[in-house]
C-alpha cells in the first residue's frame, strides 16, 4: 500500500560537529585550568595582557559552553533530526556553512577576546562583527533544521524536536535582544540600554543562554539517545508535553534570581524568585521522564558506560536544577551570591549534566557511525570513574569556598568591627580550596584524554559510513487523524509549534523589561549623578577591557556587613550612564563602586604595577602595561557621540573639546602622582591615567563633597 | 531492582527540603535578629531534630519487625499443635504501608503491564509510553506555584513584608543597639580625647603586627614611607605627632591626603596598639627613608623613650 523511498542519512556533517566537540572541549578545559590555576597562582598569568585572567575567563565560558557544548548540541541534532525526522538534513550546503561558520566564530572569538575586544556581558561578550556572524549562521542553521523538518516522512514531531525547536527561536530571541549595539569602531560597541536596564536585560540573556543553550538542547538529545541507549520506552508521553511547556515558559522569567538584593526594583527581584521556584518541578519533569525511562534497564546501567554517563549527566540535571532555584531564594542568594558557591553550582550542570551526556552521547555514536564497537569499555568505564572523581573533587571545594568566605565576609566583632576587614584575608583562607579545585578540574580532563584515546582507537578499528541508507514511506501515505490526544495536533504543525514556542518565551521577558524600561519610577533619577569624563569614561573601557569585572562587582547590596565594608550601598539611579553595567556576579577581589577617594592615586598606581606592594598576598595579576601603554585617544569623539545618541548629555560639540578636558584632568593625576614622587617619562598620556581617573570617580556622585573632601 | 534506587533516592528528597528550608528560614531570621521564632529554635537543634527523628523511625521498625516476629511465632506455634493456619497467607503477603504509599506517590504502571498504557508512537524505533504524571510531581509542581502566589501577594501586593530597604535598616538598628548593649558593658573605652600611649612591650609587639599587615604598603616595612605615605620615624608630622593626633589619623583618616579611616576596620584598643607602636619608632632612623613631610613636632624633642612621649601627655 504505501510506497517506499530510499534515501542517506548524511553522518558526514555528524562526525565533523563530533570531531569539534571533542577538539573546543579540550582547549576550552585547558583554558579553565589555566584560569583555575591563575586563581592561587598569580605567576601564571605570565605577565602578559593577552593571558591574564580576566581576558582567560570569559575565553573559558565561551569556549565551552559555544565550541564544546554548542558543536555537542549540533552532533546530537544533526544525528537525531535526520533520524527522527526519517530524511536526510535538508541541504549538504548548508550544513557545511554551518559547520564552517561555526567554527570561524569560535577562532575568531578564540583571538579577539584575549586581545580585551569585549562587550562585557556575559556569555555575550563577543563584539559586533561577530554578533552578526552568529546570527547569521544560527539563521543558517535554522533554515537547514526548518527544511529538513518540512520535507520530513515522519508526521509528527518527536519531543526531542520540539525542544530543537524552542532552542532555536528562543536563542534568536536572545541573542538579537542582549546585543543591542551601537558601534563606536570596528570592536568596540556601546549596549543601548544603560544601568539597571542593562543588567535586566543582560540576565534575562544570561540565564536564558543557561536554559536554552545548556538544558533545552540538551533535554531534547537526552529525550533521543537515553532511549535508545536503553531500548526502553520513554516513560510518559503527557509528562514530555506538560514539563516541555511548562518549562520554557517559566524558564524566561528566571533572569532576575541573578539581581537579588542589587538595585533591581525590589518586585522584578520577587519574580525572578517566585519563577525560579516553581521551575524546579518542569525541570524534575526532564529528570524523571529520563530516569524512568531505564526501569528495566538499570541491570544494564551496571554494565554500559554509555548508560552510566547518562544517568549521572541526568542526576546531575536534578541536583542543579533544584539547587538553582534553592540559590534563588533572596534569604539563600545573601549567603551565596559573589562567592564561589556559584561557581561550584554551575559546574555541576555543565561536568555533570552537559560533560556526562556529551561524553555518553559520543560513546554511543562512534561505534555506529563507524559500523565497529567501542574499542574499549572498561577504559570507558575508567573515565566515566575518573570524570566522576573529577566533578567531586571540582565541587566540593568550591562549595567549602563559598561557604567559608561568605561567612567571613559577614563576621563582626561585638564591637561592630567586621572580624575579617581586609578583603584578602578572606581571600587567602580559601586558596588551597583552590587548588584543589584546579586538581579537580586537572582530573576531569584527564578522563576527556582517556575518552579521545579510546574514540581514536575506535575509529581506527571501524569503517565511517558517510551515508546511512534508509528506507520510509513517503510523505504521500500521511493520513488525516483523528487525535487521540489533543496535543497531537500541534505536533504535525511544526510553524504553529514554533509560534507558539515563540509566544510562550516572549510573555516573560516582556512582563519584566518593559516596565523596566518604559516606567521611570523603577530607575529613580539622582541629580547628583553625572555623565562620566572623557578620560573617566576611557579609563572605563580599559575596565571592560581589562575584564575587571570578572573579578570585582560594582554593586553593594543592602546589607551591614556590606555597607560597613564598602560604604553605602548601590543606588539604581547611579547607573545610567553605565554603558555598559559592570555590576558584576563574583567576588574574587573586593567590590569597587565606592572605591572612588578610597585611596590616593599613588596607591593604585603602585597596585596596578604589583597588585602585592600595596597588598601583600594579593592574587590579582600585574598590570604592567598599563603603566607603560599610551591612551588611545582617537577614539574619543566617536565614543562621545555614539553615548549622546543613546542619551548621555553631552553638550552639542563638546566631542569637539572632549579630547582637551581629557588631557587637562590627566595632567592633574599625572601632578598629583609626581607630587608622590612617582617619576615616569609621559606618564600623563599612559593609560594607567584613565583608568585611575575611573576608579577614583567610582561611586562618588552621591557622596556630599564635604565628605570626599573631610 | 528496578525501583529499589528510586525508592532511596525519592525517601531522601523531603528530608533535602525540610533542611534546606530551615537553613532558608534561618538566613532569614538573622536578617532580621529581633526575631526568634521556631524556626530559629528548630535551626539551631537541627542535629538534635535529625536524631530524633531517625530514632522515631528505629523505633517504629523495630516494632514493625517484633510484631511480625510474634505473628510468625504464633503461627509456627498454631502449626505444632496441628492447628490449621488461615492466616498465614494473608500476614505474609501483607505489604508494608511505605511500599503502598511509595505506589501512590509514583502511580506507576509496572513493567510488566506497561504494554496497557503504550502508545502506538514510534520515532526511529522509540516508544512512548503514557504513565500519568508522577502524583508527588503534580503535588510539588502544585505546591510552588502555591508558595510564588503567596510569596509575590505577601511582599508586592499586599506590601506586608519587608522590602529590601526596609530589611536593611531594621539590621542596622538592631546591630545598632546590640553595638550600643556591648560597649555599655566595657570599662576603659579608648577614643582621640582620653587615648594614651602604651608602654608594655607585648601590647607594642601586637601594634607592630598589625601595622606589618594592615600600614606597610603606604608607610614601608618600619615606617620609613614610600611612593604613597609619609615617614613615619622622623619628628616631622602631617596631621600632629601627640598620640591624640595620631590615634585621631589613624580613626578618621585624612581622605584628601589618602589616609584611609580604620575605624571600621580596627578596634578602638588596636587603633591604640599601632599608634604607640608608631611613635615607639620614633627616632630609629631606617634606611630609605623618605625625605620629612609637614611641621616639626615639639612636643616630641626628647626621643630617647617612647614611655616618656606618653608621660608627657599627663
Amino acid at each position: 500500500m504505501s510506497q517506499v523511498e530510499q534515501f542517506y542519512y548524511d553522518n558526514a556533517i555528524v562526525k565533523k560537529f563530533a570531531y569539534a566537540t571533542t577538539l573546543w572541549g579540550v582547549v576550552g578545559m585547558l583554558v579553565g585550568l589555566l584560569a583555575a590555576f591563575q586563581l592561587f597562582l598569580p605567576e601564571a598569568n605570565f605577565g602578559i595582557a593577552e593571558t591574564t585572567f580576566g581576558r582567560i575567563r570569559p575565553l573559558h565560558t565561551n569556549a565551552v559552553i559555544f565550541a564544546f557544548v554548542g558543536n555537542g548540541i549540533f552532533t546530537g541534532v544533526y544525528y537525531s533530526l535526520q533520524r527522527l525526522l526519517k530524511s536526510r538534513m535538508y541541504s549538504d550546503f548548508l550544513s557545511a556553512f554551518h559547520f564552517w561558520g561555526w567554527q570561524a566564530i569560535i577562532v575568531a572569538a578564540a583571538i579577539t577576546l584575549p586581545l580585551g575586544y569585549t562587550s562585557s556581558h556575559e556569555y555575550a561578550e563577543l563584539e559586533w562583527p561577530i554578533d552578526i556572524a552568529i546570527a547569521l549562521v544560527w539563521v543558517v542553521f535554522g533554515i537547514n533544521m526548518f527544511g529538513t523538518i518540512l520535507k520530513r516522512r515522519e508526521q509528527h514531531l518527536y519531543v526531542a524536536i520540539w525542544f530543537y525547536i524552542a532552542t532555536w527561536v528562543t536563542v534568536t530571541v536572545l541573542h538579537l535582544g542582549n546585543n543591542l549595539e551601537v558601534p563606536v569602531d570596528l570592536w568596540k560597541s556601546y549596549p543601548v540600554f544603560s544601568g539597571v536596564q542593562d543588567a535586566l536585560v543582560q540576565w534575562w540573556y544570561g540565564h536564558n543562554a543557561v536554559a536554552f543553550f545548556l538544558t533545552t538542547p540538551y533535554l531534547g538529545l537526552m529525550y533521543y539517545f537515553i532511549p535508545k541507549a536503553a531500548n526502553r520506552p520513554v516513560y510518559s508521553y503527557r509528562l514530555s508535553i506538560i514539563h516541555f511547556w511548562a518549562l520554557i515558559f517559566i524558564y524566561i522569567w528566571a533572569g532576575p534570581h541573578h539581581l537579588l538584593y542589587t538595585s533591581l526594583p525590589d518586585w522584578a527581584q520577587s519574580l525572578g524568585m517566585v519563577f525560579s521556584i516553581m521551575l524546579i518541578a518542569p525541570s524534575w519533569g526532564g529528570m524523571l521522564n529520563g530516569l524512568l525511562t531505564l526501569r528495566g534497564a538499570w541491570d544494564r546501567v551496571r554494565t554500559d558506560p554509555v548508560l552510566k554517563f547518562m544517568v549521572v549527566a541526568v542526576t546531575a540535571y536534578g541536583m542543579s536544577t533544584l539547587e538553582g532555584p534553592i540559590l534563588s531564594i533572596k534569604s539563600v542568594n545573601a549567603i551565596s551570591h559573589y562567592t564561589d558557591w556559584t561557581v561550584a553550582h554551575v559546574h555541576i550542570g555543565t561536568l555533570g549534566w552537559n560533560g556526562f551526556l556529551t561524553f555518553g552521547m559520543l560513546y554511543w555514536l562512534f561505534p555506529k557511525m563507524f559500523n565497529t564497537k567501542l574499542y574499549s569499555t572498561r577504559l570507558a568505564d575508567a573515565h566515566f570513574w575518573i570524570g566522576t572523581m573529577g566533578i567531586l573533587f571540582y565541587a566540593i571545594p568550591l562549595y567549602w569556598a563559598g561557604w567559608t568566605q561568605s561567612l567571613m565576609w559577614q563576621e563582626f566583632l561585638p564591637e561592630g568591627i567586621l572580624k575579617y576587614s581586609n578583603f584578602l584575608e578572606t581571600v587567602t583562607q580559601i586558596l588551597p580550596m583552590y587548588a584543589l579545585r584546579a586538581v579537580g578540574g586537572s582530573i576531569y580532563l584527564i578522563g576527556v584524554f582517556v575518552m579521545i584515546y579510546n574514540l581514536a582507537k575506535t575509529v581506527k578499528s571501524g569503517q565511517f559510513v558517510a551515508n546511512e541508507a534508509a528506507e520510509a514511506p513517503a510523505k504521500t501515505t500521511w493520513t488525516s487523524h483523528k487525535d487521540t490526544y489533543w496535543h497531537r495536533w500541534i505536533e504535525r504543525r511544526p510553524v504553529q509549534l514554533l509560534v507558539a514556542s515563540l509566544i510562550a518565551v516572549l510573555i516573560g521577558g516582556l512582563v519584566e523589561i518593559f516596565p523596566m524600561v518604559l516606567v521611570d519610577e523603577n530607575v529613580p533619577r539622582i541629580e547628583s549623578v553625572k555623565p562620566y569624563t572623557p578620560l573617566e569614561l576611557q579609563g572605563r573601557d580599559l575596565y571592560i577591557r581589562e575584564g575587571c569585572v570578572g573579578c570585582h562587582s560594582q554593586m553593594i547590596r543592602p546589607f551591614r556587613s556590606e555597607t560597613e565594608r564598602y560604604g553605602e550601598y548601590s543606588k539604581s539611579g547611579e547607573f545610567i550612564y553605565d554603558r555598559p553595567f559592570l555590576w558584576g556576579s563574583k567576588r574574587t577581589g573586593p567590590d569597587l563602586h565606592r572605591v572612588g577617594g578610597k585611596y590616593p592615586d599613588s596607591w593604585h598606581y603602585n597596585h596596578m604595577d604589583d597588585p602585592t606592594s600595596t597588598s601583600p598576598g594579593s592574587i590579582m595579576p600585574p598590570y604592567p602595561w598599563l603603566l607603560t601603554d599610551d591612551l588611545d585617544t582617537t577614539s574619543t569623539v566617536a565614543k562621545i557621540n555614539v553615548l549622546r545618541k543613546l542619551g548621555t548629555p553631552y553638550e552639542a560639540g563638546y566631542e569637539t573639546i572632549a579630547n582637551d578636558d581629557l588631557q587637562y584632568q590627566a595632567n592633574q593625576i599625572a601632578k598629583r602622582l609626581k607630587g608622590d614622587g612617582i617619576e615616569q617619562e609621559g606618564l600623563e598620556r599612559k593609560e594607567i591615567i584613565a583608568i585611575i581617573a575611573y576608579l577614583q570617580r567610582l561611586g562618588t556622585d552621591i557622596r556630599p563633597k564635604a565628605e570626599i573632601l573631610k | 531492582m528496578t525501583s529499589k534506587y528510586y525508592k532511596y533516592t525519592l525517601s531522601l528528597i523531603p528530608l533535602l527540603f525540610l533542611t534546606f528550608n530551615l537553613l532558608a528560614n534561618e538566613s532569614e531570621t538573622v536578617a532580621k535578629t529581633s526575631e526568634a521564632g521556631i524556626l530559629d529554635w528548630a535551626m539551631h537543634n537541627i542535629i538534635a531534630l535529625l536524631v530524633a527523628a531517625v530514632i522515631v523511625m528505629a523505633i517504629g521498625t523495630l516494632f514493625y519487625f517484633n510484631n511480625m516476629l510474634l505473628q510468625l511465632q504464633k503461627i509456627r506455634l498454631l502449626q505444632e499443635h496441628g492447628i490449621e493456619v488461615i492466616e498465614e497467607v494473608k500476614l505474609m503477603s501483607k505489604e508494608p504501608w511505605w511500599k503502598g504509599f511509595y505506589k501512590k506517590l509514583t502511580n506507576a504502571v509496572p513493567i510488566e503491564k506497561e504494554e496497557e498504557v503504550m502508545t502506538d508512537h514510534s520515532y526511529d524505533g522509540i516508544r512512548e509510553l503514557d504513565n500519568v504524571l508522577p502524583p508527588w510531581w503534580v503535588a510539588m509542581f502544585y505546591g510552588c506555584i502555591v508558595y510564588a502566589v503567596f510569596y509575590f501577594g505577601y511582599y508586592h501586593v499586599f506590601d506586608y513584608g519587608l522590602s529590601s530597604r526596609e530589611e536593611y535598616e531594621v539590621a542596622m538598628k538592631d546591630a545598632e543597639v546590640a553595638i550600643k548593649a556591648h560597649l555599655a558593658s566595657q570599662t576603659d573605652l579608648v577614643d582621640e580625647t582620653n587615648v594614651e600611649m602604651l608602654a608594655d612591650e607585648t601590647e607594642i609587639a601586637i601594634g607592630q603586627s598589625i601595622f606589618q599587615t594592615q600600614c606597610t604598603p603606604c608607610h614601608g616595612q618600619v615606617g620609613e614611607g614610600n611612593s604613597i605615605g609619609p615617614n613615619l620615624t622622623d619628628e616631622y608630622w602631617l596631621h600632629g605627632g601627640d598620640i591624640k593626633d595620631v590615634f585621631r589619623t589613624i580613626k578618621y583618616g585624612v581622605p584628601e591626603k589618602g589616609m584611609i579611616s580604620w575605624k571600621a576596620q580596627l578596634r578602638a584598643s588596636d587603633m591604640q596598639r599601632v599608634a604607640s607602636y608608631i611613635l615607639s619608632l620614633q627616632g630609629t632612623n631606617p634606611p630609605n627613608a623618605k625625605a620629612p613631610q609637614g611641621d616639626r613636632w615639639e612636643a616630641t624633642m626628647q626621643k630617647d623613650s617612647s614611655a616618656t612621649i606618653g608621660m608627657n601627655q599627663q
